[in-house]
């Protein structure tokens, strides 16, 4: 097992967050601008970080996917850009409230808050959530910050389990620890920020994330994490920004090891290059929310040999085969490991799921496979 | 014994035949009822109204007089009516006044190859015919000459003998110039729709901009359409068949009732534009003598003459054999009328169809404004106005070669995307010496391929100005929709960064609004700019094209 007091390599301390004063004087500042443009006269322009592939890279030096420095421009006066354009002040100023009232909303409510009809006329501010939700985008990219820090929250998804206790300030200061909340542990809010959620302490050597909830009632029910001394955070798929920013407080502040555990396809592989390096759509935010030295333990394609689990692999269909051919060319899947890896799984079109173990026994994940790969820290990078 | 059965049959025969002539005006006007247009409650009251005016313009154009028609339809009572039409005309003499109103199938219009409004002669009779059926009373005249002296009478029909009956003869002292007309109806019904008799009104004043008629609805609501032109059209004049497209059968038929003792004077008399220089070609074309008999042409000889025909060049139909509604008189009376936004109008070389008939064709695009028909609930629909010889045709649009041709056209390429939903109206106007109608109901133009040709090319080429304009319209409503946009948005944005800011939100939003319209204006003027500019290069280009020459 590795020591709880692993050092990461690369650098340790979370870059720092800007408050909500901080985020609503950066708001003021954009209105200010476009207001001084208005009345000079000018073309009133709002400017954002442009996103997509275009304008996304890999730093190999932080190990993080970054979003590059191409911005886009948004003109009121050019009538292609005057509706994104009003939305846009629309999300902010109603952003800027929520930070001054220190209220919070959900991205839903903030569209539905936000829509209504515009003057005589059939148009509304927003037509569905879609408009509002590109907005915020918009905005977060253009504050550089995360949406949570703008108050705002998508549709929490993840579990947490172990002995950790947590206290939510924003409800009634509740205290509680992970480990008798029965069996399903925590929900994992959308909004984890330390204002709200305080990490107060952790009895636990590392974390383990896990892919499907199948696995992670299945490593609770084994006992995994008392036994290891492990914070068990199941994604339920792919992580939700919640869950990720758990993680890498996690990481960041309690200075824990993180160790994925996904299917074996590739599918499973990318969830956790996601929680380990970033995702090109939140490329802005790798830094709040990844782990680059997140560790991956498995499956891998080399376990249904060591294992013989022949039987119980199945057939990769063809989007998991593309899918692995453009894996291939990603920069942070550049590793001769990871090669070799998706490779085979382009060759053998076979993948494995975390469940196939049970081939063996229910509890040979949590009694041989987990402890065993750990001890003798067997990941692949 | 045999003298007596003689006697006996030549009795039998007089009294079938006396049998058969009692029965003969009333079976015809019931068998017939539906041919002449005179069945559906509304269609009836229509047509009614259409008989009474046609008379009208018809004899005030023979006597070259601005026709003015007063129209009044009083409800006496559920689906009973009182139809009233007076006209300025030479008016009618007694001796004649009986028969335009009282013998179905006098007129003198059946069977002369000549542009009339009325082919049948059956109009006025006909509906003191109707009235007569539906409420058992006859109609009341009443005819002036001008001259002061008038009389009034009343006339209905006698069934059995097809003869007008007069009856309350009055004379009396009056200035008055024109016939006046008043009968009562039952099963007849006002509706304001697309066939009432005032849309049939409203587009007769269209197709005949010199005529005024004032028109009095039963609700008492007076519509007046004012003569938009002081011309009355030139008289249309009877015509001979043009040699090109007549067929075997039809030269057989001519030929059987020409007065001319050779082939040769049958075809130089009795044809239109037969130059000396074309008869002797024909006469080269042929392995017959032409200076046989007519009679005994056979067929195959009257099969060489048409394919003869067919070979040899003629001039087109005289024109004057037509009188058009004409292009400026259509643009005038459609402006005042249908007040569209946009219009063009398109007046066609006259042509020929099968039989050797000159037809000429005319149309109207009018897009906008008061075009188009208008829904009760607001919404517009395209209109299609139909004319045969200035007659607005209002009924069986389906079975019409106009709404064929107009159908045909790719509205689409001319800037009309959704066509049955536009703000439009066309306006097509067929004049011929015979209009080939589908039925004796005189509703609908027959599908001829070159009438349906002429109409589309027409509507094409009317189509293609129309499309400019929509083209610039389009551009304008463009601009007008962004400047809307603009304002629609300056007052959410002015709001959330005043929200933001504290800056006043009225200085704010009255701001943006200048920068938004100097914007616009700026726009403008590079377009009329690079406008000037594209111009200034297509001249360049034919004036190098001039020295090249």
């Amino acid at each position: 097992m590795p020591k709880k007091a692993t050092k990461p390599k690369r650098r340790l301390r979370e870059k720092r967050t800007k408050g909500p004063k901080e985020i609503a004087k950066a708001i003021e500042e954009i209105a200010k601008k476009i207001v001084r443009e208005i009345n000079s006269s000018k073309d009133p322009i709002f400017v954002t970080k442009t996103r997509g592939r275009s304008n996304v890279s890999f730093d190999e030096k932080t190990g993080l996917i970054k979003l590059g420095k191409k911005t886009t421009a948004r003109n009121f006066l050019n009538i292609g850009h005057a509706r994104k354009f009003m939305q846009t002040m629309l999300v902010m100023a109603k952003t800027h409230e929520y930070l001054k009232e220190n209220k919070t909303a959900a991205i839903r409510e903030i569209y539905y808050e936000l829509k209504h009809t515009l003057g005589e006329s059939k148009e509304n501010t927003f037509e569905d959530q879609s408009e509002s939700d590109a907005c915020i985008v918009d905005v977060e990219h253009a504050v550089d910050t995360i949406r949570e820090r703008l108050n705002l929250h998508a549709n929490p998804k993840g579990s947490l389990y172990g002995d950790i206790t947590l206290r939510d300030r924003m409800h009634n200061n509740d205290t509680f620890n992970c480990l008798k909340l029965g069996r399903g542990g925590w929900s994992i809010m959308s909004r984890m920020e330390p204002e709200e959620i305080e990490i107060r302490k952790v009895n636990a050597k590392f974390v383990l994330v896990i892919e499907t909830s199948a696995m992670y009632e299945r490593l609770v029910e084994e006992g995994f994490a008392k036994k290891h001394k492990a914070i068990l955070i199941g994604t339920g798929g792919q992580a939700a920004r919640g869950t990720r920013r758990l993680i890498h407080r996690l990481r960041y502040e309690k200075k824990l090891p993180v160790i994925v555990f996904t299917d074996g396809d590739p599918y499973g592989w990318y969830i956790y290059s996601v929680i380990k390096q970033g995702s090109m759509a939140l490329a802005a935010h790798s830094e709040y929310l990844a782990c680059p030295d997140a560790k991956y333990i498995g499956m891998t394609l080399d376990d249904v040999e060591r294992y013989n689990l022949e039987n119980v692999t199945e057939k990769m269909k063809e989007g998991d085969i593309k899918r692995a051919k453009e894996m291939l060319d990603y920069a942070w899947f550049k590793t001769k490991e990871w090669q070799r890896q998706l490779k085979m799984a382009i060759s053998k079109k076979i993948r494995i799921e975390q469940q196939a173990l049970a081939n063996k026994s229910l509890s040979f994940v949590a009694d041989t496979y987990l402890p065993e790969k750990i001890k003798n820290k067997e990941f692949l990078d | 014994m045999a003298k007596e059965q003689q006697i006996d049959i030549t009795t039998t025969a007089e009294a079938l035949a006396k049998e058969f002539k009692e029965h003969s005006v009333a079976e015809f006007f019931k068998k017939n009822r539906q041919m002449l247009g005179l069945y559906g409650k509304i269609r009836s009251l229509t047509t009614i109204i259409h008989e009474y005016v046609t008379n009208s313009l018809d004899a005030c154009e023979e006597a070259n007089i601005l026709p003015e028609i007063e129209i009044k339809i009083d409800e006496l009572g559920p689906e009973y009516y009182e139809v009233t039409v007076k006209d300025n005309g030479p008016g009618l003499t007694k001796e004649v006044v009986g028969k335009a109103f009282g013998q179905l199938l006098a007129g003198t219009k059946f069977h002369r190859l000549m542009q009339m409004r009325g082919q049948q002669g059956i109009g006025a009779a006909g509906c003191t015919m109707f009235s007569q059926m539906t409420t058992g009373k006859p109609v009341k005249v009443i005819s002036g000459t001008g001259n002061g002296k008038c009389f009034a009478v009343e006339i209905s029909i006698d069934a059995k003998t097809n003869q007008p009956k007069l009856s309350n003869y009055k004379e009396f002292k009056r200035n008055f110039r024109g016939v006046a007309v008043r009968a009562k109806f039952k099963e007849v019904l006002y509706k304001e729709s697309e066939q009432s008799p005032l849309e049939y009104i409203r587009r007769t004043a269209i197709a005949n901009p010199h005529v005024t008629i004032k028109f009095t609805d039963p609700s008492g609501k007076k519509h007046i359409f004012k003569r938009t032109s002081n011309k009355i059209p030139k008289k249309p004049k009877a015509v001979k068949p043009h040699p090109k497209g007549v067929t075997v059968d039809d030269v057989l038929s001519y030929a059987r009732s020409t007065k001319a003792q050779k082939v040769i004077s049958f075809l130089k008399n009795d044809f239109d534009r037969m130059g000396a220089k074309a008869l002797e070609e024909i006469s080269k074309k042929v392995n017959f003598d032409l200076n046989k008999d007519p009679r005994s042409l056979t067929w195959e000889e009257a099969e060489q003459i048409v394919k003869a025909f067919r070979e040899t060049d003629f001039l087109a139909p005289s024109t004057d054999t037509l009188s058009p509604i004409g292009e400026e008189q259509i643009k005038k009376s459609f402006q005042t009328i249908v007040k569209p936004e946009f219009l063009s109008v398109v007046s066609r070389k006259p042509k020929v169809y099968a039989g050797g008939f000159a037809f000429q064709v005319e149309v109207g695009i009018g897009v906008g404004g008061e075009a188009g028909r208008t829904l009760a609930n607001g919404e517009k629909k395209a209109e299609i106005m139909r004319f045969a010889n200035k007659v607005p045709l209002l009924f069986d649009a389906g079975s019409c070669a106009i709404t064929k041709a107009v159908q045909s056209v790719d509205w689409k390429r001319y800037g009309l995307k959704d066509f049955e939903n536009s703000p439009v109206t066309v306006f097509v106007s067929l004049v011929s010496v015979y209009v080939p109608y589908t039925g004796a109901g005189k509703q609908a133009v027959a599908d001829i391929d070159e009438i349906v040709e002429e109409i589309k090319l027409a509507l094409m080429d009317s189509g293609r100005r129309t499309s400019r304009y929509l083209a610039a319209l389009r551009k304008e409503r463009e601009k007008q929709m962004r400047r809307e946009a603009f304002m629609k948005y300056i007052p959410e944005v002015s709001s959330a960064l005043a929200k933001i800011t504290k800056v006043k939100e009225d200085k704010l939003k009255k701001k943006l609004e200048k920068l938004v319209l100097d914007k616009l204006k700026l726009e403008e003027l590079e377009e009329k700019i690079e406008k000037a500019r594209a111009e200034a290069r297509g001249k360049e280009v034919k004036s190098n094209a001039k020295e090249s020459n």
